[in-house]
């Protein structure tokens, strides 16, 4: 196994990773009437909300605090306290996330205290004013997304008499799958809070009239219940302590942490299931193990083409670990492995699944795509699964991009991508083992040709047999 | 609805006074009964109304630095800016030799703590020696986000210094973000640098060809450039660069020797236009290829600006085959079209430059406007000497050129300049509101609030604007074109862009979407029946 602990250059060239307020907002839209106000330059909120909107093709309005050069030398408490009144007089929200940027940072503005000190000012009380700090060189999105559940839940759970319910605390995947994971612990009749839950919000129905804040998100109520649960389900093995939401529940409140993968692929789904059987003793309906057969069954037909697949995986750390592990169960074996933010913890859970590996994976951390690139070719990939700005992988080497995570822009529905339970693994494998396939039929007249007419030894991305075509 | 001030009045006084003092400042109702309609522009968005505006940043690498294609655009600071900045625009760009094509690339320096707190130079030296070593390229720009100007780095003298060491023409931009009060502050800031370290480098003294020009302020969005210039060199002109859409560090270094410059976005590029005019005595003649009409209008008149009776008669001949090319193929779009009403709120440009376009399909713009536009803009450059500077814009410095004392040379007397002034726009641009109708509106730097409250007020039937806006107003039930990116289409310039406009706009109006809305169960019931008396 090749570890590429970073890149030895000093250049990022084409990014595998944004900056930490970025994923610092994500979790806010997954809280009822929630908004966020992002202090710092304009060009911050305007940059995210035009990635996120392009994502989701939602509306998403997040303010800014407009800071200028006056703001940089005199401070930008006028500022933010101006665009707050703003705000709250527009939106009417019911908790509102501050973040940082490189600029708020950098000047070292104690946004701690000027959201206190607002508050006092302006007779809110304890209205939920939640400061992230997230400098944009602090991190990437990961971690920003990660700090800023746990600053919600940290702001917002109370001391509660101890209830049944349990906490599933998600990361950044798609509405669709968050809406997958709710039927699925419905089906197990659990009673559960879902932090955060941004499956209505970000994918919201048509509907009239239109409303500034879209309905949906994980309620104030549910989340000041929280510290109360039986057990926290955290999605988040690569999240880091310091970061972790369940860790802090956990160390502050007592409450169990079963820190596991996303349920991605038959193994992770089934530990979830586990787990859920354990915490809420309830039974494991019989439809569930129907789709669980229906996903054995599409493995086991599909192992003839996916054996021939060899993954490059890359993207947001939590997802890299699911994905890889999901390749590891169905032969499409990884031959790299890369996570633009720093993500140790992966690394050492990524060596743990490729001891089974019968080649070699090369694992990049803390990367770029132009590393990912080099590495791919060297390595003969020939399927990339991530987010689309692994689409130069296609362009320039021909190799065919599965688009999934975050952000996906060059291609609509992001929003609707399921990957996620039996049923969504399923769905998840059929877009591989088919994105193989195609590349298979577009490139087997040629390669048949070269292979019987040339004598040429066959192009080993398209060697792979038709279905028993007469040549 | 009709627009009046009483009904504007009660939409802004949902705000608090001072914000409604300040955003009545930003709105227009035209009204040419008025000698003159003054709008506030250019000045700060108020914190936390949900503007459209970028910043600095955005404007300066983004926008005026990023589409040359033959040179590679460090961006020095925290990744974020580098990733958001990477070919979000669209501008497009081929080039003959494939190995001097680096736009599809992004650059970062990729600030950790550690380079915040002990500096970044370092790493950008470093940086920008890799990026030669890698791509070989004929320049390196060097892009500023927030915090770089802040903890002091030096990224001037770090570019002069790597200049000398590698020999090729490394510059560097101060654009943090926080400067200006938009994107606009970045394009000055871009512009300077262009002119002073780019323009003029080439050893040319003399055209290469007949009618010679330049076109700036064309960006190649979905292609745009490449179909005016396809017109262009029809008729017979010799293109010496586009700025900076699809355009090239080796072009741009002979810009100098051009007879006329072309001026299509006003507010991104009007610094280099008018320093052009100071330094070597070429008038730029603002033009509008958005549109058959403007286009047509801005062919005329460049043909009017040589005045050679065979360049006339080439531009009526082409103008005369493009017409009856494009022309069966737009009426049919004509008729989805007719009679409806737009909103066009785009840019510092855009927002003008399309409302011919819908004229001509036959819809009206009632409301229109810019995000980062200035004054000028609005009211035209004769209010350029009323405009008072503030602290903000003092902040971006004034490049002032003089005279070259070789390459000055006047293109035309001074008496043909003053005649053909008074007939087309030359080095000058009447701005948005003379083109509108009485009792349609101009607002600078619309919000989300008030889109909301004059889509509800005027239920337009089609909203041009950005992605970020797009979704809001399509959740109303209003079809939305980006007039930014074009939503991944176009080109929407010159003839064959006015047929995909009009295709894509008559496209919005007829989706079969729009007929679902309503459930059936919500109008009419699917089935009829009646319950017989004493069965129930």
């Amino acid at each position: 196994m090749k570890t590429n602990a970073s890149n030895y250059r000093n250049v990022n060239e084409n990014p595998c990773n944004m900056c930490m307020p970025m994923g610092g907002i994500l979790p806010f839209k997954g809280i009822e009437n929630s908004m966020v106000i992002i202090h710092g330059s304009q060009g911050c909120s305007t940059y995210m909300r035009r990635h996120i909107a392009e994502h989701f093709n939602e509306p998403i309005d997040i303010a800014s605090s407009s800071l200028n050069e006056k703001g940089t030398i005199y401070g930008g408490e006028k500022n933010l306290k101006q665009g707050l009144d703003n705000l709250i007089r527009a939106y009417n929200p019911r908790i509102i996330g501050v973040l940082t940027t490189c600029l708020s940072e950098t000047i070292g503005e104690d946004i701690d205290w000027i959201a206190s000190d607002y508050l006092k000012e302006r007779g809110m009380g304890d209205f939920p004013l939640i400061t992230v700090p997230t400098p944009g060189y602090g991190g990437s999105h990961s971690e920003g997304y990660w700090l800023a559940v746990k600053k919600i839940i940290e702001k917002m759970g109370q001391k509660t008499p101890g209830h049944s319910g349990i906490n599933v605390i998600v990361p950044n995947i798609s509405p669709a799958d968050i809406r997958e994971i709710k039927r699925i612990l419905n089906l197990m009749q659990v009673r559960f809070t879902l932090c955060p839950d941004f499956s209505d919000t970000l994918d919201r129905p048509f509907s009239r009239p239109y409303k500034k804040v879209p309905d949906g998100g994980t309620t104030l109520a549910e989340i000041s219940e929280m510290p109360g649960a039986a057990a926290t389900i955290q999605l988040g093995v690569t999240a880091d302590d310091c970061i972790s939401p369940g860790k802090y529940l956990e160390t502050e409140f007592g409450v169990p942490l079963y820190n596991i993968p996303i349920p991605m692929g038959i193994g992770s789904t089934d530990l979830f299931i586990e787990v859920l059987k354990i915490i809420a003793g309830s039974a494991i309906p019989e439809s569930l193990e129907q789709e669980r057969g229906r996903l054995l069954d599409c493995m086991i037909d599909s192992h003839k083409y996916n054996f021939q697949g060899k993954s490059v995986i890359y993207g947001d750390p939590e997802q890299v670990y699911a994905v890889a592990k999901t390749c590891m169960e169905n032969g499409v074996f990884p031959v790299v492995a890369a996570s633009g933010s720093k993500a140790p913890r992966l690394m050492g859970l990524l060596k743990d699944i490729f001891k089974d590996h019968p080649g070699e994976c090369t694992i990049l951390n803390g990367t770029d795509f132009s590393t990912i690139r080099q590495e791919s070719a060297r390595m003969g990939a020939n399927i990339a699964i991530g987010h689309s700005d692994g689409r130069y992988l296609t362009e320039r080497e021909g190799i065919p991009l599965v688009r999934l995570g975050f952000p996906i822009h060059d291609r609509v529905g992001g929003q609707r991508l399921l990957s996620v339970g039996y049923t969504g693994t399923a769905m998840f494998l059929d877009r591989i083992t088919n994105t193989l396939l195609e590349k298979k039929y577009k490139n087997y007249r040629s390669s048949v040709y070269q292979k019987f007419y040339q004598g040429a030894e066959p192009d080993s991305q398209c060697c792979m047999e038709g279905k028993g075509e007469a040549i | 609805m009709s627009l009046n001030e009483k009904n504007l009045n009660a939409m802004l006084d949902q705000y608090p006074a001072k914000v409604k003092r300040n955003r009545k400042k930003h709105i227009v109702i035209k009204d040419s009964s008025l000698a003159m309609q003054e709008i506030e522009a250019n000045t700060r968005t108020i914190p936390g109304i949900i503007t459209n505006r970028g910043c600095a940043f955005a404007g300066c690498k983004g926008v005026v630095l990023g589409p040359l294609k033959d040179v590679v655009h460090v961006v020095h600071g925290p990744i974020g800016c580098a990733y958001y900045s990477w070919l979000t625009r669209r501008n497009k760009a081929k080039s003959d030799d494939p190995e001097k094509n680096f736009l599809t690339y992004c650059v970062s320096t990729d600030m950790q703590e550690s380079d915040i707190v002990f500096g970044g130079e370092k790493k950008l030296v470093r940086t920008i020696d890799e990026v030669v070593e890698i791509f070989k390229p004929s320049a390196i720009t060097v892009s500023a986000t927030c915090p770089v100007g802040l903890i002091g780095d030096d990224i001037q003298s770090v570019a002069r210094e790597a200049g000398k060491r590698h020999g090729i023409n490394v510059m560097a931009f101060s654009c943090e973000g926080y400067k200006g009060v938009s994107q606009s502050a970045g394009h000055h800031i871009a512009n300077n640098g262009l002119m002073e370290w780019v323009i003029g480098q080439g050893d040319l003294e003399e055209p290469p060809g007949k009618y010679a020009i330049n076109i700036l302020g064309e960006y190649n969005i979905g292609g745009d450039g490449w179909e005016v210039e396809r017109v262009l060199k029809d008729i017979g002109y010799t293109i010496l660069t586009v700025m900076t859409g699809n355009g090239s560090y080796e072009e741009l270094k002979n810009a100098h020797v051009s007879q006329l410059n072309l001026v299509q976005c006003h507010r991104s590029i009007n610094y280099i236009a008018e320093m052009l005019e100071k330094k070597y005595g070429t008038p730029w003649l603002k033009v509008n290829f958005i549109g058959i009409r403007s286009t047509i209008e801005s062919l005329r008149n460049m043909a009017l600006y040589f005045g050679d009776p065979d360049l006339l008669a080439r531009t009526e001949e082409v103008i005369a085959r493009e017409l009856a090319r494009v022309e069966p193929v737009i009426e049919q779009y004509k008729k989805i079209c007719f009679g409806k009403t737009a909103f066009s709120f785009v840019g510092g440009s855009r927002g003008h430059h399309y409302q011919g376009l819908y004229e001509e399909l036959g819809i009206e713009t009632v409301l229109a406007g810019y995000e980062f536009a200035h004054r000028d803009d609005y009211e035209g450059r004769e209010v350029i000497p009323q405009i008072k500077t503030d602290a903000d814009s003092k902040n971006i410095p004034e490049l002032h050129v003089t005279p070259d004392e070789k390459r000055y040379r006047l293109k035309i007397s001074e008496k043909r300049m003053a005649e053909l002034q008074e007939r087309i726009p030359l080095s000058n641009y009447k701005g948005i509101i003379t083109d509108m109708k009485d009792g349609s509106i101009i607002v600078d730097d619309l919000n989300h609030f008030e889109t909301e409250e004059f889509i509800k007020l005027l239920k337009p039937d089609i909203f041009s604007s950005g992605i970020k806006d797009k979704y809001v107003v399509q959740k109303m039930g209003i079809p939305s074109k980006q007039l930014h990116n074009y939503d991944y289409s176009g080109p929407y310039a010159g003839f064959n862009g006015a047929v995909n406009f009009a295709r894509d706009i008559s496209m919005c109006f007829a989706s079969p979407t729009w007929n679902f809305i309503d459930p059936p169960w919500r109008n009419t019931p699917l089935l009829e029946g009646t319950i017989e008396e004493g069965e129930a």
